[in-house]
């Protein structure tokens, strides 16, 4: 009873530590938000959905053939047709130059001419609106050239996209859950910064000159940083889903367990961290090398397998690539509580989390030793 | 009644001996004061009491108790003020008042602390806001608020404006009245002789001397230092020179221009010979004062060490 008394006052206590902490609201709360917003905006605005590329026509004697041609093209989906009327080759010519055009199809001149032309502009050569253009041109006159011979065709290519879960993963979605991963670890990992500082101050001795259980207050604190980090969770996610279209299918016993042992992993890499600073300062120049190396090696921003590869093992011993692997499989893919992958990611979690916790508490009982003069 | 005995401690951090051998009791109600110059091994010897380190040696009781055995017990019984005035610097001093409370079954009401230590105009000022005395004093309120019936108050007053140190004494001589034994280490010479019952010099891990200020300034010398000064001139300070350098009492005399210093062991006499001497010639005397001795003097002469704030 008395123990819960003293729960209550302590996390009544961390909540007004936190809730005045102007520090805490702006690197845990502010600065993910303009992180995520950024690069959603940056990145997240094309997606493979909407590409489409400019196209003029060129049918400078319409013919029955050309007319056909004409009406077929303006059918398919990523060819966006610039002009309702064809137009000159010359002044066709003229909107590649001036980029107004990512390509011209100059359509036969009579029903019995066979050549098509496709007009794109030097610089443009290599990219990727003339590939697809020139692709799909190809496949037309491919079609057309069976159907003037009358044959059907023996083979068609079929194509279908597959993806483990019940929806596809977009980029927002994936940037969403990396940046909510991002934001967790940092909190983890920067925020244990008030234990040097409580050392610091002596508030540690001052604690331990009381009967107050240690443990409750620990306990208390742990509760504070769970609670913080769902505010992050569902902030970011917020802003995921009503800003820029994020879609999330949730499975909550997944995501509240991958959340609890991502918390837990990275609050003990945090205490590791904070057992061998004597500053503040020296406690902040491990957590941002720490931070910084995972935040780039760990599929947040993009995937792990577009890393090189002799790079790719070490992304996959991290907490961070699982953690944020786990919070998509959870908040995205609707993974169930029993899947294999997602409990392979909580052991390498548990086990940074769990090993970091048992040094840093070593070396905290070894300094308890030495720091009294 | 002894509340606290403590025999024979020893503590060592690698090759530094930071304690050699200390040993003292202190009795209920009475403020001891250990003094010794930096690096003597006050805070040790405090922290070791305090439960905080293990002593490598020694025996420390607090009455039937001890760390070994009633740990909870006795961090329930004392009230510590560190030299670090440790607090939560983000809550006020009621906030902070009210959480160390929780920690212990029976507390004081953060009420009556507010008032004993006089903060509670500045009850919901955030600590970071407050200035260096009213931390100190919410330093030992925080001490105070499980009643204990032993206070430990490390440097108390260290840092502090004259004023400041005048409210932590006012405090101080309050816990006496309530009845607590306080433990008290400072820096400031005047302090421990103004405060203590009993003061306990400490130096390089050894207690040099233990006793109340005035039977330590007593034990040093029954010498004082009596001076005069003439408004006869040259002559008349010379005429008494050389009659006080005849008397028994007078062990030494020192002289310059018409001021005159004379040392003795029997300060009475000596003036009341002087006086007779004067009063016969008709020599105007002026300015007569009889110096003390004080506990800085005790200090100097039992550790050899310059007194320094």
């Amino acid at each position: 009873m008395n123990n819960l008394k003293q729960f209550k006052q302590m996390f009544l206590a961390q909540l007004k530590l936190t809730l005045r902490e102007k520090q805490a609201w702006f690197w845990g709360i502010f600065f993910p938000v303009i992180l995520m917003v950024i690069f959603m905006t940056i990145f997240g605005g094309r997606s493979n959905d909407d590409f489409s590329t400019k196209v003029a026509i060129v049918n400078e004697s319409s013919n029955e053939t050309s007319a056909v041609m004409a009406k077929q093209l303006r059918q398919i989906p990523i060819i966006e047709v610039s002009q309702k009327d064809p137009i000159s080759e010359k002044k066709a010519k003229v909107l590649v130059k001036e980029k107004e055009v990512d390509a011209a199809i100059v359509l036969p001149e009579s029903a019995k001419a066979t050549s098509i032309k496709l007009i794109v502009n030097k610089e443009n050569e290599q990219s990727v609106s003339t590939q697809v253009v020139a692709g799909v041109l190809n496949q037309f006159i491919q079609q057309a050239n069976l159907q003037a011979v009358g044959a059907a065709p023996t083979f068609e290519q079929q194509f279908e996209t597959i993806s483990s879960g019940s929806s596809e993963l977009e980029y927002t979605d994936f940037l969403l859950t990396g940046m909510i991963a991002l934001s967790i670890a940092q909190g983890g990992l920067f925020g244990m910064v008030d234990l040097v500082d409580m050392r610091r101050k002596g508030l540690i001795k001052r604690l331990r000159m009381t009967p107050a259980k240690m443990g409750i207050f620990g306990l208390s604190d742990m509760v504070m940083r769970l609670l913080f980090s769902t505010i992050q969770i569902i902030l970011l996610s917020l802003i995921g889903v009503f800003v820029f279209g994020a879609n999330l299918f949730i499975n909550f016993p997944s995501l509240l367990l991958v959340f609890l042992m991502g918390a837990l992993s990275f609050n003990g890499i945090g205490y590791l961290i904070s057992s061998f600073s004597n500053t503040n300062e020296a406690y902040m120049g491990v957590a941002n090398i720490v931070s910084f190396l995972m935040m780039f090696v760990s599929g947040i921003f993009f995937p792990v397998e577009t890393m090189p590869d002799w790079l790719q093992p070490v992304s996959n011993i991290l907490p961070l690539t699982y953690f944020a692997d786990g919070l998509r499989d959870s908040m995205v893919y609707n993974t169930s509580i029993l899947s294999t992958p997602l409990w392979y990611g909580f052991c390498i979690m548990l086990l940074w989390g769990g090993i970091a916790f048992i040094i840093g508490s070593l070396l905290y009982k070894r300094k308890s030793i030495v720091s009294v003069r | 009644m002894n509340i606290l005995e403590v025999r024979n401690l020893k503590k060592s951090f690698g090759s530094i001996q930071a304690v050699k051998d200390i040993s003292f009791s202190v009795e209920e109600g009475e403020i001891f004061t250990i003094i010794g110059p930096n690096g003597a091994g006050k805070t040790t010897t405090l922290e070791m009491i305090e439960g905080l380190v293990t002593p490598d040696h020694g025996e420390i009781q607090f009455g039937e108790l001890n760390w070994n055995k009633h740990t909870i017990t006795i961090k329930k019984k004392i009230g510590v003020q560190p030299q670090s005035s440790a607090m939560f610097d983000l809550l006020s001093p009621e906030e902070n008042l009210n959480l160390f409370a929780t920690f212990y079954d029976k507390a004081r009401s953060t009420e009556e602390i507010l008032k004993l230590v006089n903060l509670t105009e500045h009850r919901v000022n955030q600590v970071k806001k407050l200035s260096g005395g009213q931390r100190q004093r919410l330093a030992i309120g925080l001490a105070m608020i499980s009643d204990p019936d032993i206070v430990f108050l490390d440097e108390p007053t260290t840092g502090l404006d004259p004023q400041a140190r005048r409210n932590v004494w006012e405090i101080i001589l309050e816990l006496k009245k309530l009845g607590k034994t306080t433990i008290l280490t400072t820096h400031y010479m005047e302090e421990a002789e103004k405060l203590s019952d009993r003061v306990c010099i400490v130096d390089q891990g050894l207690v040099v001397t233990l006793d109340s200020p005035s039977a330590l300034i007593e034990k040093l010398t029954n010498e004082r230092e009596v001076r005069l000064s003439f408004l006869d001139g040259e002559k008349a300070a010379q005429d008494a020179e050389l009659f006080a350098s005849a008397l028994d009492s007078v062990t030494r005399t020192e002289r310059e221009g018409t001021a005159l210093k004379l040392w003795t062991i029997k300060p009475e006499d000596l003036l009341f010979d002087l006086f007779k001497f004067t009063k016969d010639k008709e020599y105007q005397v002026e300015q007569v004062s009889i110096r003390e001795m004080s506990l800085e003097d005790v200090f100097i002469a039992y550790t050899g060490k310059e007194w320094r704030d």
